[in-house]
This record gives structure tokens, C-alpha cells and sequence, in this order.
């Protein structure tokens, strides 16, 4: 047999092979949704790339297939949760699936909330999928497994918050000359907030000087909204090695410095100072900016460099319908203080925001079954890539493989490579029942740091008192 | 007796849905106010903690922070709506070419839901993208941001309140002013009265139960404004728009401190009744006493 015909029949018998499996997975989703006919699954999530995907491609896939019906409820992230909380805490059972950010899945396992994936597939082996297997997941999936390893929500997106720069102005001629001459360095990407900060300095007036509509930084800079909180907290303030919001969980959970926290320390007053600095040269929308405004004025190319949420970044350097600079974009780790990087890497720190939310069923679900099936089948790795080109996440260990992606990844300049080499060294919002409390009760002090109202020093010092009482007044302090 | 049975049985369907979705939430928002109830606290349970939310709210600096700011807001924007709606209502009661037009216009924003409303007026004063700070800077040199600007945001989240409700105002007035009778009008002019003795001595008294009606139905609706500004500004910055319905919204949903946030909103309606009683024994008991 010649090279030729054995190729060929290796071929052959390969799409055979897949044939018989794509076959016989047809058949089990046929077969297992034939018992949930007439059964409608509804979901709640936040509007995002990612979400929107399922809803608008694997929902009605799913529903061709075996007949079951999936709502998926798109709306802002406050809502979200406000409708997901609400319908778990009264039992009422509307939601099948609920949207399950990495930084509340800790107080929804205090609460019981969730179905128990592995153990429901466990006990029902009828329900589980042959292309499905935990193990297929990436290690994103272990921020939603409790202590005995068992997974209680099904990843649908992963990112980190990388630092975006705008390749084709750090490699102008014009500009890294001037940028030479003014500072005496290259034109690179920031390795430290100084360096960081003088680009954001030189971008922003050269802009002025060129009656261009350009920024030397973005800002996530809100003043009314959580976004802000998050920039400082979970993006900016681990970067100066303030973790875990400067809450120390192994101290009574101190968040003053007299207590023994971080919260208001001089690291954590530094890192405000600095951001603040950004938030003032950073293009004037970014005091009503959060997540999504910061990525349009990226993708706007109103911004040179900036901390971008990930989720964003494939249409930002991809679509040009949205986006303004498709090509032209680079991806780095974000600007650090010395020693940062060497906590990351050593487990005893991180050095910026890796998140992500998965799909869990609400205990109070009245279609358990059918949506652990739902949430089988958007986990199989042949739905994966097309999922993150749509939305630039991944939570399967084979979607970085995948041609698409990998063609995706040299458009995003490296940005899944990042995410597959580095995202270890990147940390999720803190393991807290209490996340969205002591947030809420510490924010009108921030926004008020925000509007100048209360110094940077004086606010944080507030910030860590307020923290203390709500974690007192909760329990957690004692 | 047959007549009065009638009228309980046609009573009734609107009797037992207010009873349900009116007096039972009540009554529950009442029972969860005295408790303490944050289901991600250490306990989640509710515990009976006596009037110690009431008392709290009284020494909560942010709730009277936003008490203040809501006090200022209500006034402003519903003394200019009623200003405004007068005079248009004034205005659609003349022929004018194009009126058909302008009239359908003009109510158009009140189809329009809060977060529509919020999210229009987002786009338009956002800097940079947004129509209404590059007009003023084009035009004027005046900076628009309201995202930085205490006084600016919160002017504009009375101006918006403006743009969304004074069709509302306009045309209860324009009812009023229609079915006025036109005797007392030409006695007045024949007795020699100018239009603004007119105004004050004829039109405003005849119409004054519309106005009451109104000034009540928008004061209630401003008292807990929350959509439009949440979507708007978030109730920044800082807390420059942080109403009462903005305040009692993220501590009871984001904060899920559902004992307390019962708690303010009780203090809350109680403050509207309140109000409401003020307005009503200032403007219509004295002139039912007189008539007595």
C-alpha cells in the first residue's frame, strides 16, 4: 500500500470514527431528552459576549438536539444577581440556571444554594454525557468545587484582566522618538507603575499637542458604580501586593492596619494615589466609565494602553464593526511592584484579576436533570472554539489547540497564551460569603475619595474602620 | 341592599388583589423591619431585634445624606414640572399650526419606560460621545460632566425627571383647563380684569383639585425615583444622587441587608404620608373650612 492510500484510508477511517461519535453523542442527547419533553429550562445571566453566545448559538443547538427548551435571560449584572439571589432565597424556583461570578460563589455555597454537579451525575449515571468528563475543564473550574472537590457550577468564562497597549503607536517612529527623547527610554510596554505612568503621561500630551483624541491610560473609573471599587481592589491594589482587598482572613479578618490588615496600608494608599493620577489623565468618560465603557474606549482607540477585561478582547482586536483598532493590539502583564511578581509565582500573591462565572442549577430548580444535561453539552470541547472566538474565553484545556483559536491568539497578540501560561499568576476576587456587603458598605467612602470629597490617606483609613464594623455587625469579626 | 351587595361584589376582584399585592407586602416589609436579616451573614436567620433599625436609620448619616438630596431633588423637580406643565398646557389650549404634532411629540416621553429613559439620557451626557457636552462645549465653552460634578449631575437628574413627567403634568392640566366654564372668564374681562388678576383670582382656584392631584400623584413618583438615576449616574458621584429609592435599592439588593433596608423603606413611606398630609392641609383644608 502506497503513502498515498494509507493516508487516505487513515482518513477515511478517522471521519468514519468521528462520524460514529458525533452519531452516538446525537443519540444520547436525543435519547436523554426524549424524558424532558415539554420541559422549558430558564437562565439568568449577565448581557456579555460569552453569555450572549449561549444564548443565541448553543441554546437553540441544544434545543434542536433533544427538544428541550432553554430561556436564557440576559441583563446587567446588578440584575443578575438581584433576580438570581432573590429567586433562590425565597425558593421560588424560576431560574434552572443562575450565572455564578467567581466572586460569589463562595457565598452561594454558604448558603446552599447550588446543585452539587458531581455528585447529582454521580448518583444518575443515566444523565451523564459520554463527551463529557470534568477533567476536560481547565483549572478555572477548581474556584467552583467545595472541599470535597465536588464541581457546583459549569465554567462558561474565564479571562484575566491583562494590560492592553496599542502596538501600531508604541511602534511609530515618530512617536518612540519622541517618547525617547522626552524620557530617554524606549517605547515598551510598562514593566513598573513608573514606567506605566510615564506613558500614560507622554500619550496623554501628545494627544493635546496633536488635537488627536487620544489618552495615555484608560480608567475604570466610575463614580457611582461598583467598577471602580473592583479597578482599585482587585486590579490595581494587588499589583502594589495589597491582596485580598487588604483583608486578612487568618487575622480575625483585620482590615485596618492597627488590626493587623492591609486595607488602608501605605502600599494600598500608594496604589490609590497612582490610579487617581491615571483616572485624571485618562480620557474625561472615564469618571462614568466601568467594565464595558473601558473596553469601547479602547476599541474607540481613544486610549494607548489601558487594563482591559479580557472578555473584551477578542472583538476589540478582531471585529471591525466594533472596533477601531483591529491589528493593532498587544498584550502584557500588568505593571508591578517589585517582589509582586515573585509572590505570584510562589503562590503567596497574584498579580491582577482572573475572572470568570460559571452556570449552576439553584437547589430550587424544578428541572434539575434536564438542565445538568444543558450544562453537559455547552461543556463539550467540539462547541468550544467557535465559543471563544465569540467571546474570547476558555474553559477547556483542548480549546487552546484549536487552529481557530490559535489564529484568534496571534491577532489578540498572545492574549490566550497569556491566559493558558500565566493565568495561574493571576487570582480571582477573595474566597468571601461576604463579598457583595462589605463591598457595598465600603463604596460610598470610595466614591467619595473618587469626587475629592475625602483625601486618598483619610478614605482608605475609613474604608478599613467601615469594612471592620460591617464584618462585625456580620459575624465574621469578632 | 341589593344595590350595596352589587357594589361589594364589583369591589371585590380590586378589594382582594390591593389586599395581596399591597397590604400583605406591607405588612411583611413591616414584620422584616423589625429584625435583623442579612442572609450572608454569619446567621442568616432573622433574629427579632425590637426598633433598633428605626433607631439606627435616625443616626444613619447616608440615609439623611440622601434624605437631603431627595427633599432638594422632589422640590425642584416637581415645582418646574408643574411651571412648565401650566404653561404648555396654556400653550396646547390655543390653535397654532402644527399643534397635533407637537402635542403627540411632547407626550411621547411618558410611554417611555425609567431605564429607557436613564439610558437615553446616559448617551447623551457622556463626555466626549455624548450630544449634549460637545453642544455646550462647542457652543458655550462649559464643560459637561456628570460623572465629576456633584451640581451638574444632580441638575440633571432633575432636568430628566422634567423631560420624562411633565406630559403627565401638561395634560391633567389640560383636562382641567378644557372643562372649565367659560361664564366666569367673560365677567371677568367685562368687570374689567387683566389676565394675571385673571390667573390668579379665576383660573388657579378652578383648577387647584387638578393641581393638588397632580403635585400628589408626582411627588409620591419622585419620593421613590430610582431606575432613570441608578441607570444615569448609579447615584454618583459620590453621593450627589444617591436618592431614597437609590439608597433603599443597594442596601437591600446589592448589600442584602433586608432588615434594615425594610426598615428605611417604612421611615420612607411614612415620610411621603406625611407629606402628602402637609400638602393637603395647606392647600385644601383651610378653603373646605372656609366653605364650612
Amino acid at each position: 500500500m502506497n503513502i498515498a492510500l494509507k493516508i487516505g484510508a487513515s482518513a477515511l477511517a478517522l471521519s468514519f470514527a468521528a462520524g460514529m461519535a458525533t452519531a452516538q453523542d446525537d443519540s444520547f442527547w436525543k435519547e436523554a431528552g426524549a424524558q424532558f419533553e415539554g420541559v422549558t429550562l430558564r437562565g439568568v445571566t449577565e448581557a456579555t459576549p460569552p453569555s450572549n453566545y449561549i444564548k443565541d448559538v448553543l441554546a437553540p443547538q441544544f434545543e434542536e438536539l433533544t427538544g428541550i427548551r432553554v430561556d436564557i435571560e440576559t441583563t446587567s449584572w446588578d440584575q443578575m444577581y438581584d433576580k438570581a439571589i432573590k429567586d433562590m432565597e425565597a425558593g421560588t424556583g424560576i431560574y434552572d440556571m443562575v450565572y455564578i461570578e467567581q466572586d460569589i460563589v463562595y457565598a452561594y455555597l454558604a448558603r446552599d444554594f447550588l446543585t452539587d454537579i458531581t455528585g447529582t451525575l454521580t448518583e444518575k449515571p443515566e444523565l451523564k454525557a459520554p463527551a463529557f468528563e470534568e477533567s476536560l475543564l481547565t483549572s478555572f473550574a477548581e474556584f467552583f468545587r467545595d472541599d470535597d472537590g465536588h464541581l457546583y457550577g459549569m465554567p462558561v468564562e474565564a479571562f484575566i484582566k491583562p494590560y492592553l497597549y496599542r502596538t501600531d503607536l508604541f511602534s511609530d517612529p515618530e512617536i518612540m522618538a519622541a517618547f525617547k527623547e522626552q524620557t530617554g527610554r524606549d517605547l515598551v510596554p510598562a514593566k513598573t507603575h513608573e514606567e506605566y505612568t510615564e506613558i500614560a503621561d507622554f500619550f496623554t500630551q501628545w494627544g493635546k499637542d496633536h488635537d488627536m483624541d487620544l489618552w495615555g491610560t484608560t480608567a475604570q473609573a466610575h463614580t457611582g458604580h461598583a467598577a471602580s471599587w473592583y479597578e482599585y481592589f482587585e486590579s490595581v491594589a494587588p499589583t502594589f501586593g495589597v491582596y485580598n482587598w487588604g483583608i486578612d482572613p487568618e487575622n480575625n479578618y483585620a482590615a485596618t492596619v492597627e488590626n493587623g490588615g492591609r486595607m488602608n496600608s501605605p502600599e494600598a494608599k500608594e496604589a490609590l494615589k497612582w490610579w487617581l493620577h491615571l483616572r485624571d489623565i485618562a480620557p474625561p468618560e472615564s469618571v462614568q466609565s466601568t467594565w464595558t465603557e473601558v473596553a469601547t474606549t479602547f476599541a474607540a482607540g481613544r486610549a494607548a494602553q489601558g487594563l482591559v477585561y479580557g472578555e473584551n478582547a477578542a472583538w476589540i482586536a478582531s471585529d471591525e464593526n466594533q472596533s477601531r483598532v483591529v491589528g493593532n493590539v498587544g498584550v502584557a502583564l500588568p505593571p508591578l511592584s517589585d517582589g509582586v511578581l515573585e509572590a505570584a509565582e510562589s503562590g503567596e500573591g497574584y498579580l491582577g484579576y482572573y475572572d470568570g462565572g460559571a452556570f449552576g442549577v439553584p437547589v430550587t430548580s424544578k428541572n434539575k436533570d434536564a438542565a445538568l444535561l444543558f450544562l453537559q453539552y455547552i461543556a463539550q470541547d467540539e462547541l468550544q472554539a467557535d465559543w471563544a472566538l465569540a467571546g474570547s474565553r476558555i474553559t477547556n484545556n483542548a480549546t487552546y489547540d484549536d487552529p481557530k483559536v490559535q489564529a484568534l491568539n496571534e491577532e489578540l497578540g498572545g492574549y490566550f497564551d497569556m491566559l493558558r501560561d500565566q493565568g495561574d499568576l493571576f487570582g480571582g476576587a477573595p474566597a468571601y460569603p461576604f463579598h457583595a456587603q462589605v463591598r457595598e458598605a465600603t463604596a460610598p467612602i470610595f466614591y467619595s475619595i473618587l469626587t475629592g470629597d475625602i483625601g486618598p490617606d483619610e478614605g482608605l483609613d475609613q474604608m478599613a474602620a467601615k469594612a471592620e464594623e460591617e464584618l462585625t455587625s456580620l459575624g465574621y469579626r469578632q | 341592599m341589593h344595590s350595596k351587595t352589587l357594589g361589594w361584589a364589583l369591589l371585590a376582584p380590586t378589594l382582594i388583589l390591593l389586599f395581596f399585592f399591597g397590604v400583605v407586602p406591607f405588612i411583611y416589609v413591616l414584620f422584616v423591619s423589625f429584625h435583623q436579616w442579612n442572609p450572608f451573614a454569619v446567621n442568616p436567620d432573622m433574629i427579632f431585634n425590637w426598633a433598633e433599625n428605626y433607631r439606627r436609620v435616625v443616626f444613619d448619616a447616608q440615609f439623611l445624606a440622601s434624605l437631603g438630596v431627595t427633599v432638594a431633588f422632589v422640590f425642584f423637580a416637581v415645582v418646574s414640572e408643574l411651571i412648565i406643565g401650566y404653561a404648555l398646557a396654556q400653550a396646547f389650549m390655543r390653535d397654532f399650526p402644527g399643534k397635533a404634532f407637537f402635542r403627540t411629540i411632547h407626550t411621547l416621553p411618558l410611554i417611555m419606560a425609567p431605564i429607557i429613559v436613564g439610558s437615553i439620557w446616559k448617551l447623551m451626557t457622556t463626555p466626549s460621545i455624548g450630544i449634549l457636552p460637545n453642544i455646550l462645549d462647542d457652543w458655550f465653552g462649559f464643560n459637561l460632566n456628570i460623572g465629576q460634578s456633584a451640581l451638574q449631575a444632580f441638575t440633571v437628574t432633575v432636568i430628566m425627571d422634567i423631560w420624562h413627567w411633565t406630559p403627565l403634568v401638561t395634560l391633567s392640566l389640560i383636562a382641567a383647563l378644557v372643562s372649565l366654564p367659560p361664564d366666569p372668564f367673560e365677567q371677568a374681562q367685562i368687570d374689567g380684569a387683566n389676565k394675571r388678576q385673571i390667573f390668579w383670582h379665576i383660573t388657579l382656584p378652578m383648577i387647584r383639585p387638578a393641581i393638588i392631584a397632580t403635585v400628589f400623584i408626582r411627588l409620591m413618583d419622585a419620593l421613590r425615583t430610582v431606575d432613570e438615576v441608578l441607570m444615569l449616574t448609579g447615584g454618583g458621584p459620590g453621593s450627589a444622587t444617591r436618592y431614597l429609592g437609590v439608597h433603599i435599592f443597594k442596601e437591600v439588593f446589592p448589600r442584602t441587608n433586608y432588615g434594615y433596608g425594610s426598615a428605611i423603606s417604612v421611615v420612607v413611606l411614612y415620610l411621603t404620608i406625611v407629606a402628602c398630609w402637609l400638602l393637603y392641609v395647606s392647600l385644601i383644608a383651610p378653603r373646605n373650612t372656609k366653605k364650612g
